[in-house]
């Protein structure tokens, strides 16, 4: 069977926008290994992506970057 | 003049574990990332740790993203708009971003969500909504969205950065869509909602609304495919 059908979905897919019975259908759908599928939802991808980036960037606080190494640090460091 | 080192290299060194090179990407992304989490979060609070569990988890994941050999921007951005609706929707007190566009609309279902009334958010919507049509997020089913994003669907590094190149020119297409449509599709993708919730929020039957997001999704698909030439058939 095609899957034409399912073209117009998989962008809703990643913005969560489907219902929970349509968005399992579709991950099932894909984790088959469907080559259309596939390439489909990487263009989709590609959009979602444009659609997100259209906010203006912001500076996060310094703290949140420290933060951040101070916890991967924290996770990486061998206990003596 | 000197080249910047490829987001996909820094990644391989951050599956190395080098914190330097994830302390690189953060630099170069985190502007970025932070922008688009802060207009879907209200709380600066809430979206310093939704960037950091971001970057927290491109670190934990970094070893199968960099197999996979996907563009590590498409990560970051579609990961942090999923963990950033995610964390709007778990929490009901956190209220999305206003936006004042949206809030023109009006619906039969009372006061409009977005911003108006701080205190209602995705949880006073959910309890409205049938079981049967509230999102997978909505359902609080555990799962990260984040999580839930295979790296097998990623798009190359040289696909993103066509959109790069052209972001200009694409954002323009959002503001040619019809008003209905483009509300639509704002609601989607910064409110979080799902079909269903869209409806109620524009006060219009399921079906319309769906056609209206749809119509403003494929739209924006084509004009991205013409605008990057990157798939000349469907156009």
């Amino acid at each position: 069977m095609g899957c034409q059908h399912l073209d117009e979905l998989h962008e809703l897919l990643l913005l969560g926008a489907l219902s929970e019975q349509s968005s399992r259908d579709l991950r099932e759908h894909l984790a088959r290994g469907c080559p259309h599928c596939l390439e489909r939802v990487r263009d989709a991808t590609e959009t979602v992506y444009m659609l997100g980036l259209n906010s203006k960037p912001a500076r996060p606080h310094p703290r949140v970057k420290t933060e951040l190494l101070n916890q991967i640090s924290r996770k990486t460091t061998p206990h003596g | 003049m000197t080249q910047e080192t490829p987001p996909e290299d820094l990644l391989k060194r951050v599956a190395g574990q080098d914190v330097a090179a994830l302390s690189e990407l953060y630099d170069r992304f985190a502007p970025r990332v932070y922008g688009l989490i802060v207009r879907i979060l209200p709380s600066h609070e809430a979206a310093e740790e939704v960037l950091r569990e971001v970057f927290l988890g491109l670190w934990r994941e970094s070893q199968p993203l960099s197999q996979a050999g996907g563009s590590v921007a498409a990560w970051l951005v579609v990961s942090a708009r999923a963990a950033a609706v995610d964390r709007l929707r778990q929490n009901s007190e956190i209220a999305p971003i206003a936006n004042p566009q949206v809030n023109k609309s009006k619906t039969e279902h009372g006061p409009n969500i977005v911003a108006k009334k701080p205190r209602s958010g995705a949880a006073k919507l959910r309890e409205r909504l049938p079981a049967s049509a509230k999102s997978p997020a909505a359902e609080g089913a555990g799962k990260s969205a984040a999580r839930a994003f295979p790296p097998a669907w990623l798009p190359q590094p040289k696909e993103i950065a066509l959109v790069d190149d052209r972001l200009v020119l694409l954002h323009k297409a959002i503001k040619q869509l019809p008003e209905p449509q483009r509300q639509a599709l704002e609601l989607a993708v910064f409110g979080g909602r799902s079909e269903s919730e869209i409806a109620i929020e524009m006060g219009e039957p399921l079906g319309k609304a769906q056609r209206s997001l749809r119509a403003a999704v494929t739209f924006i698909k084509h004009r991205r495919r013409a605008v990057c030439g990157t798939w000349a058939a469907n156009i």
